[in-house]
């Protein structure tokens, strides 16, 4: 239980280390990119006087410094500032929304790939150089090479297009909610499995591989135990801690990094607002979309340390002598 | 262990039956719904609009007059007359009997408002150059306005059909609201706006013109990306999709139910900084226009023929204007335009930077294009493709070549004075010629509509031996659902959904 303790308090403290560098580093970035925002948003129409204007009104005259400690001061009492292009309107309005759909997708992309590619790797795993391993793992390698644009296109021709099964974009309705219109997370949450299949399953396969050799299993196969009681009692466990920590290093990307999908399906979620905001140079709603990414990212390894240290007693005995 | 799997199998198809049951879903209604996907907007309250969002804000504002598009004359909308002695004071009678979409009258306070708003330097309004003409504004009485002009100005009219003037309440907190809660007095009213996602309006019951709109709702989806959009019109998820491209086009001709359209064209100029070399020579600039055949550049740019959706010519006008001269087309000429090219000083040809804005429709293939087209007549472009806004930002207007799209104008004199005369703020070819300038001012300040079209002519006629400038008139298109009944989208690229019907 300390260990655990432990392991959150330093996770937490480089937590608060690592967003505060990375939103120095994104706001300085999205400084010395080339362009002026004041005047993409104005056009070409643009006199010098309107893009002053804008800039002043939007305060992107201040020094740089004085900006983004302004923005530092806001998020630290909870308010993300507002869009650049959008005066009155709270970053926080539209952030929000976009995330909860994009967790959505990415629960259903996990619901999916979590037990599929588990379940694959694990029979490719105990079907060692068989037939079965050999398509499983030609089929992961086929998935993993494939890029998410070029299967979700795939995707879209079979079941949207030919079998006109799924709907081509994954757009919700006006006026209605996501929760009345479930199909439009098919397509891309099996664009994303095809991506994290691969992975999944195969480290799955090695770790299962490595166990189904190690001692201990061929004790239990020697002493007359059934064979689905060594697998499943015996091997699996211990199998599934490599694959944890690939399922668990990978949240982040699936709440955050999903933007070529997004884009791709027109679905409405935190990836495809990230996109708008980067082609728009809307800085406030970069810096919040990424933060908001980094915390991800670092609750779901921390999340992972945990379950792993929960899972293999070696992990705790260790910070347990230290 | 068989009953588990039947268990496991029967929790999966109840999951996947609605999931997959939903692919051919129809929303079955009696209201006259259009759907719509555009762009993700950047700004949308008028004065600072770049011209996004045309479906929402020409439905939710009005202007003061429209363009009718099958005549091309101004049709009265918020102003029901308007007339002008001599160019210099113009007096607009306004409708009586409007009110905002908060219930409040639309008077000609309003009307002082939204013009001196286009001063307001807090606002930056883009329209700040073009209305500093005016001296006084007066309001009489409640449906009278007088404007007072600092010099004459028999088209000034016409400056109200921008986009960017519509008729904004006095009384509104355009600065804080403008872009969470627009409101105008248009025939559609916001029900609700999702930020950087999607808006929906309704038809406006209080609508001065109780035969209009004809439709119940509009629908209004922001997609980032054009796939996507035209994804969703094939699978009949939106009837319009606004700012497509040839290659789009050809690919949406081949499906039945789908259309599509171009309402009008925009300008593309290739624009030749007399004040860098080689472009100071004459000879040099001509020797460009005898390097290029309209023909191949407007097929290659726009994959449509000359006359058929292009348009070209070495002139400001646009050819579909009334105001255009048909002067015949030089014709490709490569031995001239070699001759030109040494005359100028440059025998062995010469190498010159042509900028454009990479991101912006046709920008890419026009800049391909006229390389390859000048190359053989030994004019050696140097291509300088950016992003719009670095584009603008950091090269326009100070570079030896560029290629800048401009929207057209239904009064060219609009545009003349900023961008085609000496001390214009737009002037991209930093052309300085008397008689350019003298003719602008004559056509600016020329009552007679017969005389302006005289020095429309003899202006036509400067350019095409001494300008600076080609001009590639470009369609703009639109993927259209052939459900939807007259759509109809003018110069001014406001797009009238008031008139339009869905079956």
């Amino acid at each position: 239980m300390n260990r655990t303790l432990s392991i959150i308090s330093k996770r937490l403290g480089s937590l608060v280390v690592t967003l505060a560098v990375m939103s120095f580093i994104i706001f300085m970035l999205v400084e010395i990119m080339p362009g002026d925002v004041a005047q993409m948003i104005l056009g070409q129409s643009a006199t010098d006087e309107a893009v002053a204007a804008l800039r002043e009104a939007r305060g992107l005259n201040d020094p740089v410094l004085q900006r983004y400690f302004r923005w530092v001061g806001g998020v630290v009492t909870g308010d993300l500032g507002d869009s650049i292009y959008m005066q009155g309107v709270s970053i926080n309005s539209i952030l929000w929304r976009k995330v909860g759909h994009s967790m959505i997708l990415a629960l259903a992309a996990f619901i999916i790939f979590v037990p599929l590619s588990m379940f694959f790797g694990v029979l490719a795993g105990v079907k060692e150089n068989k037939p079965t391993d050999s398509i499983i793992s030609f089929f992961g390698l086929a998935t993993m090479a494939l890029p998410e644009f070029v299967s979700g296109v795939f995707l879209i021709t079979i079941f949207g297009v030919q079998l006109k099964w799924l709907p081509i974009v994954s757009v919700i309705p006006i006026g209605e909610s996501l929760f009345s219109n479930l199909e439009i997370l098919v397509m891309p949450a099996i664009s994303v499995t095809f991506v994290m299949f691969g992975y999944v399953s195969r480290m799955q396969r090695s770790s299962m591989i490595q166990v189904m050799h190690s001692d201990y299993i061929r004790a239990a196969v020697l002493k007359g135990m059934p064979r689905k009681y060594v697998i499943f009692r015996h091997a699996l466990k211990n199998a599934l801690l490599p694959t944890i920590t690939i399922i668990g290093m990978n949240m982040g990307w699936l709440f955050g990094g999903l933007v070529v999908v997004e884009t791709l399906f027109g679905y409405p979620g935190m990836g495809s607002l990230l996109m708008t905001a980067i082609k728009t140079r809307d800085v406030p709603l970069i810096e919040a979309c990424v933060l908001l990414i980094t915390v991800i990212f670092s609750l779901s390894t921390m999340l992972t340390d945990i379950l792993y240290s929960y899972l293999d007693p070696r992990v705790r005995l260790q910070g347990g002598q230290k | 262990m068989k009953r588990k799997a039947l268990l496991v199998f029967l929790i999966v198809a109840l999951v996947a039956l609605p999931i997959f049951s939903g692919g051919g879903k129809e929303v079955k209604s009696t209201e006259k719904v259009i759907r719509i996907a555009e762009q993700v907007p950047g700004l949308i309250t008028p004065g600072v609009w770049d011209g996004q969002v045309f479906s929402m804000n020409s439905s939710m504002y009005e202007y003061l007059v429209e363009i009718n598009v099958e005549t091309g004359e101004l049709n009265p909308v918020l102003a029901t007359e308007w007339s002008t002695v001599d160019g210099s004071q113009w007096i607009f009678k306004l409708r009586q009997g409007v009110k905002f979409h908060d219930g409040s009258d639309f008077t000609s306070a309003d009307v002082k408002f939204s013009l001196e708003r286009t001063q307001d330097p807090k606002i930056g309004h883009l329209k700040k150059q073009d209305f500093s003409i005016m001296s006084s504004i007066e309001t009489p009485d409640d449906y009278t306005v007088i404007i007072n002009l600092k010099e004459k100005r028999p088209t000034f009219v016409y400056l109200f059909t921008d986009y960017n003037m519509a008729m904004l309440s006095s009384e509104y907190d355009y600065a804080n609201l403008g872009e969470s809660k627009p409101m105008g007095t248009g025939p559609f009213m916001l029900s609700q706006y999702i930020p950087k996602e999607s808006v929906s309006m309704v038809k406006n019951p209080n609508y001065w013109d109780a035969s209009l709109p004809k439709l119940d709702k509009i629908l209004i989806y922001f997609v980032g990306d054009i796939d996507a959009s035209v994804s969703m019109l094939e699978a009949d998820r939106v009837d319009v999709v606004p700012f497509l491209t040839p290659v789009i086009k050809s690919r949406l001709s081949k499906i039945e139910g789908l259309s599509v359209i171009s309402p009008y064209q925009e300008q593309r100029f290739v624009a030749m900084n007399v004040d860098m070399k080689p472009w100071d020579d004459n000879n040099a600039r001509l020797a460009l226009k005898y390097a290029v055949d309209p023909q191949i550049l407007a097929k290659s740019v726009t994959q449509m023929d000359l006359g058929a959706g292009a348009e070209y010519n070495e002139t400001p006008i646009m050819n579909m204007l009334a105001e255009y001269k048909d002067i015949p087309l030089r014709g490709r000429d490569i031995e001239k335009a070699k001759a030109l090219l040494t005359e100028a000083g440059y025998p062995n040809g010469v190498k010159v930077e042509l900028y454009y804005a990479s991101d912006h429709p046709f920008g890419k293939e026009f800049a391909q294009t006229i390389k390859e087209l000048a190359a053989p007549a030994g004019i050696d472009f140097d291509l300088k493709g950016y992003t719009r806004d670095v584009y603008l930002s950091q090269y326009w207007l100070n570079v030896p070549t560029s290629i800048t799209g401009w929207g057209g104008r239904i009064d060219p004199s609009m545009l003349l004075a900023l961008a085609f005369k000496g001390d214009g703020p737009w002037n991209e070819s930093h052309l300085n010629n008397p008689k350019v300038n003298t003719l602008i001012e004559k056509i600016t300040g020329e009552s007679d509509a017969a005389k302006r079209l005289e020095y429309y002519h003899d202006l036509q006629d400067v350019f095409y031996e001494e300008g600076a400038l080609l001009n590639l008139q470009v369609p703009y298109l639109v993927g259209i659902n052939d459900r939807v009944i007259d759509y109809k989208q003018p110069l001014t690229m406001l797009p009238q959904y008031k008139y339009t019907d869905i079956k």
